[in-house]
């Protein structure tokens, strides 16, 4: 008895030993050298893409993917302005109407010629149709007027000198009109085309999207064969696979995981800046109490935001007072990179403002939407405590958090980060006119009011970046939000290869090289 | 068979009561429209989009144009995806049933023997360590055990590969994650029912008859205690959904699991309802299944 059961006890060993070891080898022999040898580049997200619709989605992570398959008329290139990529050059005519030139010889994947009705196609569709979720960062387009195979114009309702960015970011990809219109949406889906250098192969849902190099691309020839993209959510899995050469790159690196990759040999990390502002935004109207300037100044200078960067972001930040970060059109630099800390003077502030032995507030913040967000509101209610002022903490899951920011429905102060996927002051500050300020932070200040409602038709670029600027110094004294710091994003890499992240978080395959 | 009609007729409204569970709790716990928008949305542009999801009917009207459509066999369409959500649940279907079956697999493998050996050995130095053990794997988190075997057997060891879904090697590590809550559930009870079994007149009669220990052990008393065992194993599935939320999200496994979690979310609404439902009918299914397992086992149950 005490034989067999010893015997079966080793058999199921052997068997287990024995499947798992034929695996070994396999895995060991492959996976690694599949990613180091060969011309195919595996990406790890977080997340997988939603869906090959460019207009009906507003995620950054997918529009990272679609970038390789798709291309706009033109590329925003930051400080260096905007480059042409589909259109060969454009022109604004005058205040509403903009003319542009395509690229001749550009061609689909599936071999179809790309002309100005494909771009009357593709725009109009998503500054018509009020169901796709670009809809809103397009609807500004009136019409698009075809002049000749390769020539058309764009007219706007208003002048809009933000075009080029709106045309330079999610949802510009150009489509197939013709392809689309035969084969139908469904089609499209399933099988999409697109100009780009990288064609699309197969997709399995939260698994992997595969891309194949586009040989009839009309820019540089790909420098990947093949292209992967993984969907990894959980934090740590993602990690294990870099460190184990299961991907070369791993996005949404957690601060604290930082250190145990950099010491690993062959994979590092990379940090660098991405467009989302923390910050505080507060009730500015005579029946709040931080209505009064002198309180919203004390607790800005009761809060020690380095230290957060420094402890809550391991260093993954950067402080900031202005939402308008270098980048962005508009972007006033002396106000960032630097921040208020000195209690001292909170407290004599508040002395001054009547409160020598404090007040009440409440502060309201979502938990579990941004990196540490829970963990920020806790350290400022501590912070201000120190300087006297008690902070009743409002931590709300985000769908009910964001429930109550559509109502305008917060207390003296509350905790939010926005993004800003058009690189521009516009959508960074047009919270702060006196409409749209009603009923969330009351901020009532005509000149900013004046210089933001200027700045937002102002076709002079050089003059409308300088109304932005100036309307960021105001709104840094007067405090109706108040900055915390700009959320960087880190990234694994495998040290193979060489990757300079961009701003607005894309990745395109061509810029991540061998070394 | 009339047993089998009446069964499923009675599950008809046990199916009614999720569908309506599952979509009142999936509605009040947020609304998906603010984690479909930046922050930044208009106010327009949310109700244009909660207008064409058909989010502002009055609930009940949304219920039962929902239930209507059910009847149909149309779930409706995923917000996330925008593709029909029985699909979607149908495309993991094949992915999730491989991992379970894995893992059942591996629970075996690990249970029976230990349970038997434990039962034989009852009090010894065997015995303890094995019920400690089973104490240990049934406390052990899944999340837990997943990101150690991770770190161990595939980052410190390179033996498997850390996730995703492929080769044999990329199942190994889920199903032992997911297998070894199953096994120290079914260890524990092949142990238990073992030893009733063994206490029993027709063991001491075999025993006086002089029959070898080992042929008492497997074939009289193994097949007696397996009666129990192989209906709880029917009854596992539940667990085993459970347990395939968590494991495949830290595998990355794309299958059911994993769906339902990212769609719980994102609140995409039409994907859980069909999610649930489907995951209803096969916890139902096998509870059926065990009912007739266990009539199969034993002639002398009947089910009238």
């Amino acid at each position: 008895m005490k034989k067999q059961l010893w015997l079966l006890l080793l058999v199921l060993t052997l068997i287990i030993a024995g499947c798992s070891g034929g695996e070994t080898n396999s895995t060991e022999g492959e996976e690694p050298v599949e990613t180091s040898d060969s011309k195919t580049l595996v990406i790890a997200n977080g997340t997988d893409i939603v869906t090959f619709d460019i207009h009906d989605h507003n995620t950054t992570s997918t529009e990272a993917v679609h970038v390789n398959m798709f291309n706009y008329l033109v590329t925003n290139q930051g400080e260096e302005g905007f480059q042409a990529d589909l259109a060969e050059s454009w022109e604004n005519i005058d205040d509403t109407t903009w003319s542009f030139k395509l690229k001749e010889g550009v061609t689909f994947h599936n071999g179809e010629e790309l002309t100005a009705d494909d771009v009357k196609f593709t725009l109009e569709r998503v500054a018509k149709d009020d169901t796709l979720l670009e809809h809103g960062n397009y609807n500004q387009i009136e019409a698009v007027n075809v002049i000749s195979d390769y020539e058309f114009e764009i007219v706007t309702a208003n002048p809009e000198p933000a075009l080029l960015n709106r045309l330079s970011r999610l949802g510009s990809a150009i489509l197939p009109q013709e392809y689309i219109e035969t084969e139908g949406w469904e089609v499209f889906l399933e099988n999409p085309v697109g100009t780009g250098p990288y064609k699309f192969m197969d997709w399995q849902r939260d698994d992997r999207l595969t891309l194949e190099a586009n040989t009839e691309y009309f820019g540089d020839a790909p420098k990947w064969e093949e292209l992967v993209f993984r969907s990894i959510p959980e934090d740590s899995t993602r990690v294990s696979e870099l460190l184990t050469g299961g991907v070369d790159v791993a996005v949404n690196i957690p601060p604290t995981d930082v250190a145990r990759i950099n010491e690993t040999e062959g994979v590092t990390t990379v940090q660098s800046p991405t467009q989302r502002v923390m910050m505080l935004v507060l009730r500015t109207d005579d029946d709040s109490v931080t209505g009064d300037p002198l309180v919203r100044e004390a607790i800005d200078l009761a809060i020690d935001k380095q230290a957060m960067v420094d402890s809550l972001l391991e260093g993954a930040g950067t402080v900031t007072r202005t939402r308008v970060t270098p980048g962005n059109v508009g972007a006033n630099e002396d106000l960032y990179g630097e921040s208020l800390y000195d209690p001292e003077r909170a407290r004599e502030l508040l002395a001054e403002a009547g409160y020598p032995d404090g007040f009440e507030l409440t502060l309201t913040g979502p938990n579990g939407r941004y990196l540490k967000d829970r963990e920020t509101v806790e350290l400022i209610a501590a912070m201000l405590s120190e300087v006297g002022i008690t902070v009743n903490q409002e931590l709300i899951e985000w769908s009910a958090f964001n429930q109550r920011y559509q109502e305008r429905d917060f207390a003296e102060m509350f905790y939010i980060g926005y993004g800003n996927s058009m690189f521009d002051a516009s959508l960074a500050l047009d919270r702060l006119t006196i409409e749209n300020a009603e009923g969330e932070t009351d901020y009532d200040n005509q000149q900013v009011n004046d210089l933001l409602l200027a700045a937002e038709q102002n076709m002079d670029e050089e003059e409308r970046a300088q109304q932005y600027q100036e309307a960021q110094e105001i709104i840094a004294e007067d405090r109706p939000q108040i900055y915390m710091f700009q959320l960087d994003a880190i990234t694994g890499i495998n040290e193979r290869l060489e990757f300079e992240p961009l701003l607005n978080e894309m990745f395109y395959a061509d810029s991540i090289t061998l070394k | 068979m009339k047993y089998l009609v009446q069964s499923m007729i009675k599950t008809i409204p046990v199916l009614l009561l999720i569908t309506l569970i599952v979509f009142l709790l999936i509605r009040v716990t947020g609304d998906p429209v603010s984690l479909m928008l930046p922050e930044t949305a208009t106010e327009e542009e949310r109700d244009s989009l909660r207008e064409s999801m058909g989010l502002n009917e009055p609930l009940p009207i949304q219920y039962f144009s929902y239930l209507g459509d059910l009847v149909t066999g149309d779930f409706g369409d995923s917000f996330r995806y925008n593709t029909d959500a029985l699909s979607l649940v149908l495309e993991r279907l094949p992915a999730t049933f491989e991992l379970a079956i894995a893992s059942m697999i591996v629970a075996i493998i690990i249970s029976v023997p230990l349970g038997i050996l434990s039962a034989v050995k009852r009090n010894s130095f065997f015995d303890l360590f094995i019920t400690g053990g089973a104490v240990l794997g049934k406390a052990m988190p899944n999340f837990w055990l997943g990101i150690m075997l991770i770190l161990f057997l595939s980052v410190t060891f390179q033996i498997f590969p850390v996730s995703g879904r492929g080769t044999l090697g990329h199942l190994v590590l889920p199903a032992i994650t997911l297998g070894t809550g199953i096994a120290a559930e079914m260890t524990r009870l092949i142990r238990s029912s073992m030893l009733e079994i063994l206490e029993q007149d027709f063991i001491r009669t075999a025993r006086s008859k002089g029959l070898r220990e080992s042929i008492i052990v497997n074939k009289h008393a193994f097949r007696n205690a397996l009666i129990p065992v192989v209906t709880i194993m029917a009854l596992q599935t539940a667990t085993l959904v459970g347990g395939t939320l968590i494991t495949e999200t830290v595998f990355a496994w794309p299958g059911l699991g994993q769906l339902l979690v990212q769609s719980v979310n994102l609140r995409d609404m039409a994907v859980v309802q069909a999610a649930t439902f489907i995951i209803a009918i096969f916890v139902i299914l096998s509870n059926l299944l065990a009912d007739l397992i266990y009539r199969f086992l034993d002639p002398r149950i009947k089910y009238e």
